[in-house]
C-alpha cells in the first residue's frame, strides 16, 4: 500500500556550522497510511512545530527525506513548494487564520481560486464541503460575525475543499471551548472515516489526541513511543494516553 | 533602562524610521523653500505685479501650511503604529503610563526637531539648485533670489516646532488613554463592517451631481469672467464634496460589481485584493479625497504655470510685428542681420526737421508696413499690413515704437517724393525685420538689440523693440510660472507621501494575512502582484479624479490664458513620472514590511 507521508532519517539543526547549534529534530522516522488519523504529541519545545513546518514545506530539513503522496518535498524549489501546499495539503491553524475581509464562502473558495479553478468547479465544491460541515447558513457572514467554533469549521472547510492528500492540524482545538472542540473533533473523525481523508494532528492536549488512530510521542526532537488505539474505546484510549504521558515525561 | 529599550526599538526598525525621517525632512525642506520665496518681498516685487503676487503667495502659504499639518499628522500616525506594540509591552511589564507618555512625547518631539533642522538645511541647499535649474530650464528672469533667507528660516523652525509640539502632546495623550490590551492587539482588531446599500447609492448619485455642478461652475466662470468671484468658491465646495462622496460610494460600487463578477473575482487572489480594497476604501475615503484635490491643485499649478510660458510668446508677438528694428544700420549690424532667418525685411527712409518727421508715402506703397493688432477680449492677436499708414493708427503706433525715443513724440507726415526731397534735412533709414520665428532667432535678436542700445544709449530705458518687450514680459510671467512649478512639485511630494504613510501605517496589520496566504500555498510571485495591484489602485483613484478635475478646471483660464490646453502633455508627464516614483517606492516598502 502506498504511503501518504514517509519520513526517513530527518534531522533539523538550527544555527550555522561553527556557531552554537541547536538540534531540533534528530533521526525522525515514521509514516502515515492513506486514511489514517495520526496524532503527534509532545510538550512545548519538543520539536513538534518544527516537524509540522517541515512536513508542510514551510521549512526544510537539514538532512533526511520527506515524501508526501509519493513526492520528495525536500527537493522542491520555493514556487514548487507553494504549488504543492496549495494542491496537496490542507491546513487548520490554532488561531483559525481566516481573512476577516472575506466572507466564509470566499474564505473556503480561496484554495480553489489560487489554483485558478473555474467558477463552475468552485461553487459545487464549496457547497458540498459546507453542507458536510454544517456551514450553509453562515456562508455569507464575515469571520467577525462568527463564533470561534464556526470560524474553526470554516477553516476546516477551507482545508478540505480542494481535496488535499493530507490535512495538517496545528492545535486546531487550542482556541476553542470544550463543546466546540468536541464538535470539531467529531467532524474531523467523520470526514476521516467517511471520505478516507488522512489527517495529521499536532497537539499537546490528550483529549484531542484520543480521537486519533495512532499517536507518536515526540521529546527533545526524537520520536520515542507510539501508541495505537486499535480496539479500545475512546475513553480507554484517553486513559492510555495519560498513562503514556506520565511515563514518557520521566 | 526603559529609554535604552526604546532606543534599541528604534534601531531594529531603522528602515521604517528612515522613511519617516526622510518624509519629514522633505516636508520641512519644501516649507523652507516656499517660505524663502513667499516672505522675500524684494524677490516678489521685482518679479510680479505686487498686488496679485502677495495674494497668490498668501493663498499658497495657507495651502502649504494645511497640507503640511495633515502630512505631519499622517507621519505621526505611522510613528504611533510602529511604536504602540512596544510601548504596550512596557506597560504590561509594569511601566507607568505617565512614564510611557513622557517617552513618546520626547520621541515624537526629538524626531520632529532633528528632521526639521536637517530638512531646513537641505531646503537651503535645494533652493539654490532648484532655482538655478528652473531658471535656466525655463529661461526665466528671476531677480533677488538667494537661497538663504533668515526670516524664512526662522518661520520654518517656528512652524514645525509648534506642530510637532501638538503632535507630541497628541501622541502622549492617546497612549495614556489607551488600554494596554488595545495597544498590544490593535493590529488584530477586527474591522467593523458597514453595509448600507441605500446610503451608498444616495451618496454615489449625490457625488456625481456635486461634481457636475462644480465642473459646470468652472466652465461657466471661465467663459463668463464676471461670474468668477462666485464660480470659484462654488466649484471648490462642490468638487470637494463630490470627490469625497464619489470615492466613498462610487468606487465601492465598482468594487462590489467586480466582486459579483465571479469569473473575474474567483481567479487567484483577485477576490482578496477586491476585499482588501473595499475594506480600505471606508478607511481611506478622507485621504483619497484629499489627495485627489491636492493632486488637482498641484497639477493645475504646474499646468497653469507652464501656460504662462506659452503666454509669453503670445503677448510678445502681439506687441510688435517686427522682431528687429535698426536705425541707420552700420556694417556690424548689417552683418548680424545676415545670420537671421528673414521672412520680411522693410527699409524706410525719413527726415527730421525740427519737431516734424517726414516719411515717403511711396515706400509704404512698395513695401507695406506690418503691424500687430491685439483683441483685448480674446487675448488673440492678428498680424496685418498697411500700405497707407497715414490712415492707420495701429501701423503708426508700430512705426512710432521703431523710432528712437526722442523722435517718438514728433509730428508725423507721410509725403510725396517731391515734397520729401524738398525737406532740407539729413536723411536717416530704419530697417525692420520679421524673422520666421522670434524664439528660434532669439540669440542674434538679443545681440542686435544690445548693439542698438550701445549705439543709441537713450534706448536703454525706453525699449520699444520686441526684445525689450520680451524681457519685460518674460520677467513678469516667469515669476508666476516659477510659483506654479514650485507649488505644484511641493504639493505633489507631500500628497504622495501622505498616501504612502497611510498605506504603510496599515502594512503591519497585513503581515498576518499575507503570511497565511503564503502558508496555504500562494506563490510569492502572486502575492507580489496582488500587492502591486492593490497599491496601484489606491494610487490611481485620486490620480484619475485629479486629472479630470484639472482638465475641466482649465476651463477657468480659457479667457485669461492663451490656449490653456496647449502643450498640456509636458506638465502632465512631469507630474506623472514623479507620482509613479512614489508608487514604486510605496510598493517596495510595503512588500519589505509585509512579505517575509
Amino acid at each position: 500500500m502506498q504511503k501518504i507521508v514517509e519520513v526517513k532519517n530527518v534531522e533539523k539543526i538550527y544555527g550555522k556550522a561553527g556557531e552554537k547549534q541547536f538540534k531540533a529534530l534528530s533521526d525522525v522516522n515514521f509514516e502515515v497510511k492513506p486514511g489514517e488519523f495520526v496524532g503527534i504529541m509532545g510538550a512545548s519545545g519538543s520539536g513538534k512545530t518544527t516537524l509540522l513546518n517541515i512536513l508542510s514545506t514551510l521549512d526544510t530539513p537539514t538532512s533526511g527525506q520527506v515524501q508526501i503522496a509519493g513526492q520528495d518535498i525536500t527537493k522542491l524549489n520555493n514556487n514548487q513548494m507553494a504549488d504543492f501546499r496549495s494542491k496537496k495539503i490542507g491546513f487548520i491553524f490554532q488561531d483559525f487564520n481566516l481573512l476577516e475581509n472575506l466572507t466564509a464562502y470566499e474564505n473556503i473558495a480561496l484554495p480553489l481560486a489560487l489554483q485558478n479553478a473555474s467558477v463552475k468547479k468552485i461553487k459545487p465544491a464549496v457547497m458540498s464541503i459546507s453542507e458536510k460541515l454544517g456551514l450553509t447558513d453562515i456562508l455569507n457572514h464575515y469571520p467577525t460575525e462568527l463564533s470561534g467554533g464556526q470560524k474553526q469549521r470554516v477553516a476546516a472547510a477551507r482545508a478540505l475543499v480542494h481535496e488535499p492528500s493530507i490535512v495538517f492540524g496545528d492545535e486546531p482545538t487550542g482556541a476553542l471551548d470544550s463543546k466546540s472542540a468536541r464538535a470539531l473533533l467529531d467532524t474531523l473523525t467523520k470526514i476521516n472515516r467517511e471520505d478516507n481523508v488522512s489527517i495529521l494532528l499536532v497537539t499537546h492536549d490528550p483529549f484531542s489526541a484520543s480521537f486519533c488512530d495512532r499517536i507518536l510521542f515526540i521529546k527533545d526532537g526524537e520520536i520515542g513511543q507510539e501508541l495505537k488505539k486499535e480496539d479500545s474505546s475512546r475513553a480507554e484510549y484517553y486513559q492510555e494516553i495519560l498513562d503514556s504521558l506520565g511515563t514518557f515525561a520521566e | 533602562m526603559l529609554n535604552k529599550l526604546a532606543l534599541s526599538g528604534i534601531k531594529h526598525r531603522i528602515r521604517d524610521y528612515s522613511v519617516l525621517f526622510s518624509g519629514l525632512m522633505i516636508a520641512s525642506a519644501i516649507f523652507y523653500m516656499f517660505m524663502s520665496l513667499a516672505t522675500n518681498q524684494a524677490f516678489l516685487s521685482s518679479n510680479s505685479p505686487a498686488s496679485a503676487t502677495s495674494f497668490i503667495f498668501g493663498f499658497g502659504i495657507v495651502l502649504l501650511a494645511i497640507i503640511t499639518i495633515v502630512y505631519v499628522n499622517y507621519a505621526n500616525t505611522f510613528l504611533l503604529s510602529m511604536r504602540q506594540k512596544e510601548y504596550g509591552m512596557f506597560m504590561m511589564l509594569g511601566a507607568k503610563s505617565s512614564k510611557i507618555s513622557k517617552m513618546i512625547f520626547v520621541e515624537t518631539f526629538a524626531i520632529g526637531a532633528i528632521s526639521t533642522i536637517i530638512g531646513t538645511l537641505i531646503g537651503i541647499v535645494a533652493t539654490g539648485f532648484v532655482s538655478r535649474w528652473l531658471i535656466s530650464a525655463l529661461d526665466m528672469q528671476v531677480k533677488h533670489f538667494s537661497s538663504f533667507y533668515l526670516p524664512a528660516f526662522l518661520w520654518t523652525l517656528l512652524f514645525f516646532v509648534v506642530i510637532f509640539m501638538f503632535s507630541a502632546i497628541k501622541n502622549s495623550i492617546s497612549l495614556r488613554r489607551s488600554k494596554v490590551l488595545t495597544l498590544l492587539n490593535r493590529d488584530s482588531q477586527p474591522v467593523k463592517i458597514k453595509r448600507n446599500g441605500v446610503m451608498k447609492s444616495i451618496q454615489a448619485v449625490l457625488g456625481l451631481i456635486l461634481l457636475a455642478i462644480g465642473y459646470f461652475a468652472m466652465w461657466y466662470a471661465g467663459n463668463n469672467p464676471g461670474f468668477i468671484m462666485m464660480g470659484i468658491p462654488i466649484a471648490l465646495v462642490t468638487i470637494v464634496g463630490g470627490t469625497y462622496f464619489t470615492i466613498n460610494s462610487f468606487v465601492t460600487a465598482v468594487l462590489v460589481m467586480l466582486k459579483k463578477n465571479t469569473k473575474y473575482s474567483q481567479k487567484g487572489l483577485n477576490n482578496f485584493t477586491l476585499s482588501q480594497l473595499s475594506f480600505r476604501i471606508n478607511d481611506y475615503t478622507k485621504i483619497l479625497a484629499m489627495v485627489s484635490m491636492m493632486f488637482a491643485l498641484a497639477l493645475g499649478a504646474i499646468t497653469v504655470g507652464l501656460g504662462f510660458n506659452n503666454q509669453i510668446d503670445n503677448v510678445v508677438n502681439g506687441q510688435n510685428y517686427y522682431d528687429v528694428q535698426i536705425t541707420n544700420p552700420d556694417a556690424a549690424q548689417t552683418k548680424r542681420l545676415k545670420s537671421l532667418n528673414i521672412e520680411k525685411k522693410d527699409t524706410y527712409n525719413y527726415k527730421i526737421d525740427g519737431q516734424n518727421i517726414y516719411y515717403r508715402a511711396s515706400e509704404f506703397k512698395k513695401q507695406p508696413i506690418g503691424y500687430a493688432q491685439m483683441n483685448t477680449e480674446t487675448m488673440q492677436f492678428k498680424l496685418k499690413t498697411s500700405n497707407d499708414p497715414a490712415k492707420n493708427t495701429n501701423a503708426q503706433y508700430e512705426l512710432m515704437n521703431a523710432r528712437l525715443p526722442s523722435q517718438r513724440t514728433m509730428k508725423v507726415s507721410f509725403v510725396g517724393d517731391a515734397e520729401y526731397n524738398a525737406v532740407n534735412a539729413k536723411g536717416s533709414s530704419l530697417v525692420l525685420v520679421k524673422t520666421n520665428s522670434f524664439k528660434d532667432n532669439l540669440p542674434v535678436i538679443k545681440q542686435i538689440s544690445k548693439a542698438e542700445i550701445t549705439r543709441y544709449p537713450s534706448l536703454k530705458d525706453a525699449g520699444g523693440d520686441k526684445y525689450s518687450s520680451y524681457t519685460l514680459i518674460n520677467g513678469f510671467f516667469s515669476g508666476l510660472e516659477f510659483m506654479g512649478f514650485f507649488l505644484g512639485i511641493a504639493f505633489l511630494a507631500m500628497l504622495a507621501s501622505c498616501l504612502m504613510f497611510k498605506i504603510l501605517s496599515g502594512a503591519n496589520g497585513d503581515v498576518k494575512r499575507y503570511n497565511m496566504l503564503y502558508k496555504i500555498g500562494t506563490q510569492q510571485k502572486i502575492l507580489r502582484s496582488a500587492i502591486n495591484k492593490e497599491i496601484a489602485i489606491l494610487f490611481s483613484v485620486p490620480a484619475i479624479l485629479g486629472i479630470v478635475h484639472v482638465l475641466i478646471g482649465l476651463q477657468l483660464f480659457v479667457k485669461i490664458l492663451y490656449k490653456p490646453y496647449a502643450h498640456i502633455e509636458i506638465p502632465f508627464a512631469i507630474f506623472l513620472v514623479l507620482y509613479l516614483a512614489y508608487y514604486f517606492l510605496t510598493r517596495y516598502l510595503y512588500k519589505k514590511i509585509v512579505l517575509k
